[in-house]
């Protein structure tokens, strides 16, 4: 508030653009070296990231994880005990008001007045947002539209239900239109027809706006979100878009599918897996075979066993009676390992030993995996 | 890049306190009960000088009635009341984090909300104007008195509405806001009992100039002393000043 910023009277010329054109290429919001401290506790270390424009982000983290420290700071509602924040090219500490324009935002408790009608409120939220009053009308319809809730514009706000509030206070996020949305566990408390309908709309949304949601629910980033921001314990774990995200699990599976009269099939495979393991052409080596034969086109129907749990082998049953059988194989690669590589390092080799490939196929692990390995929740199961 | 000015703001946070204030049966429930006190007071201040025509000369009706003790004591009870809920609802209710994360600068919001107290506030007195009117028909009305006498009662409820304010951001309930209101008036009020109790000395003198009843006396003569409303004014500032930076105290609390 302090430093005001400069007329554009003394702005030389060949500053002007430099000032107005890049605004654009600026990200809507830079977070750098984050650090958000209650008293003792560290709720944000050194969280660092940005969102360009016409994003959607999944702000993801398991409850307690600091995710609405963060958005609360870049909202403006706390103040960053280290780092800095900036929405729209403006440091919230010190261009707070300018900042939180470009920002509607939506807090995790979609609180409300009670005593006031619908239309009360958005309008008293529009004056706020220095929404002029002849275009003030069309804002507020505007919003009741897009969020679906003109059909309560009368109502008092105490005697709505959970869904509607989170759309009034979706309605109020969206007033003035604003570049950037900032929405907290929008479908939290929400019963699945009101969470299908709320995704709906912020994919919507995701078309015109930039949208950084929180959330602790994966299916929510994967069915709304382009890139996810994962943070764990107050830290950033990883971010990226969520194909590369899934990537990133590692524990990419292989589904491979043989068509071998041949008893060794297993063997060959396990030989593979070995020889691959030491091979150093693939620079992701070791594969382990998880798992497990099944006897599959009706040819020995009688011996197809349920898979075995656990991902200990089992001998493919079809091929043991030396007819010809169909025997899939499901293959993990290590974590660090890219899927793909090994995937086409197991089948030149096992099509090199003769062995009929009919099908190899990667499967990519769920969102689900890929937040549980990187928020560390499997080291502590194990 | 133009520099948002704080006055839209204010006066959308402001609307929408006395909306809040008047829709819900609060402003009206302390209407009631204040007016039936002052009306009390009135009866008897009207029934006390049909009785005693003669007794007091240099104090007419509208005076007793603006010096009366009934004054402080609705005072006591109206202003913590009025300002419980202003920023401990908020907080309770979780609304303070929309409110605070608008486009508007928290000593908008401040302003705004002790506005809205103080313009209830005054309401809350508008009526009593139709006493002065009354005793019109019968007596003479030295208006000038009239005028002085509601200036010290804004200047009073100025302060003490600061004080509520204060009390509201300082704490998440509304009842705790009300007893620590409540305590810190009757604080002052017995303070200046002081000037009543205490030898002349620089103790009586302190007490003298916080005592709310010599003031409502002073201006009820029509006796406005600046340095009582500089006292007022002091007060109602130091308070909004120290809202301010409680509330800018939560973003880094």
């Amino acid at each position: 508030m302090k430093r005001s910023s400069q007329p554009l009277k003394q702005v030389p010329l060949e500053q002007l653009p430099l000032n107005e054109a890049p605004l654009n290429e600026v990200p809507l919001i830079e977070v750098q070296g984050l650090r958000r401290v209650y008293g003792q506790l560290v709720a944000v270390r050194d969280v660092s990231f940005s969102v360009g424009r016409g994003e959607v982000v999944g702000f993801l983290g398991p409850n307690g994880a600091g995710k609405s420290t963060t958005l609360r700071t870049i909202v403006g509602y706390l103040g960053p005990s280290a780092g800095k924040v900036r929405v729209n090219g403006f440091d919230v500490v010190e261009e707070p008001l300018l900042a939180r324009q470009a920002i509607g935002y939506m807090p995790e408790t979609a609180a409300l007045y009670p005593e006031m009608r619908v239309s009360e409120y958005l309008s008293f939220r529009a004056r706020l947002k220095r929404i002029g009053k002849r275009e003030l009308r069309g804002h507020v319809d505007q919003a009741l539209q897009k969020a679906g809730i003109t059909t309560v514009v009368r109502s008092l706000i105490g005697t709505l239900s959970r869904g509607f509030r989170q759309r009034v206070a979706l309605a109020d996020a969206l007033l003035g239109n604003p570049p950037l949305l900032i929405l907290d566990e929008p479908t939290a408390g929400l019963d699945p027809n009101q969470i299908h309908s709320v995704r709906q709309v912020i994919r919507e949304l995701g078309a015109t706006h930039t949208v950084l949601l929180s959330t602790h629910i994966l299916s929510e980033v994967e069915s709304t979100c382009s890139r996810a921001i994962v943070i764990d314990k107050g830290v950033l774990v990883a971010q990226g878009p969520i194909a590369e995200l899934r990537r990133r699990r590692g524990s990419q599976r292989a589904l491979l599918t043989l068509h071998d009269t041949r008893q060794q099939a297993l063997g060959l495979m396990v030989a593979a897996a070995r020889v691959l393991g030491v091979t150093p052409v693939a620079s992701t080596p070791s594969m382990v075979p998880v798992a497990l034969g099944r006897g599959a086109l009706g040819l020995v129907p009688d011996s197809v066993e349920p898979p075995p749990g656990g991902g200990g082998r089992s001998v493919p049953v079809g091929a043991a009676d030396g007819h010809a059988a169909v025997v899939s194989f499901l293959v993990s690669f290590e974590p660090a390992a890219d899927g793909h590589e090994c995937l086409e390092d197991l089948v030149a080799l096992l099509v090199r030993s003769g062995v009929r490939v009919r099908e190899a196929k990667l499967q990519y692990s769920s969102l689900e995996e890929v937040f549980r390995v990187l928020t560390g929740a499997d080291a502590e199961a194990t | 890049m133009k520099r948002p000015s704080h006055l839209p703001g204010l006066l959308a946070v402001y609307r929408r306190e006395m909306l809040s204030l008047w829709v819900t049966p609060l402003a009206w429930l302390l209407l009631f009960v204040f007016l039936l006190l002052q009306g009390v007071s009135f009866y008897i201040v009207i029934d006390h000088f049909t009785h005693f025509t003669s007794r007091s000369i240099d104090q007419g009706p509208v005076q007793s009635y603006f010096s009366s003790l009934f004054i402080p004591f609705s005072l006591l009870m109206i202003c913590p009341a009025l300002t419980m809920g202003l920023f401990a609802e908020e907080r309770q209710r979780g609304t303070l984090e929309t409110l605070l994360t608008a486009p508007v600068s928290a000593a908008a919001v401040v302003h705004a909300k002790y506005l809205a107290a103080l313009s209830t506030y005054a309401l809350l007195w508008l009526p009593t104007l139709l006493y002065v009117i009354i005793v019109r028909n019968l007596a003479d009305v030295d208006w000038p008195v009239v005028a002085a006498s509601y200036g010290g009662l804004l200047a009073v409820g100025a302060a003490y509405l600061a004080i509520g304010l204060l009390m509201s951001a300082l704490t998440r309930s509304q009842l705790a806001a009300v007893m620590l209101t409540t305590l810190v008036l009757f604080g002052l009020f017995i303070l200046g009992i002081g000037e009543r109790v205490f030898d002349p000395g620089l103790l009586r003198d302190v007490c003298g100039h916080v005592s709310v009843l010599s003031q409502l006396d002073d201006f009820s003569r029509g006796v406005v002393d600046v340095r009582r409303l500089v006292f007022d004014s002091s007060l109602a500032s130091l308070c909004l000043f120290l809202t301010r930076r409680v509330v800018d105290s939560w973003r880094w609390g």
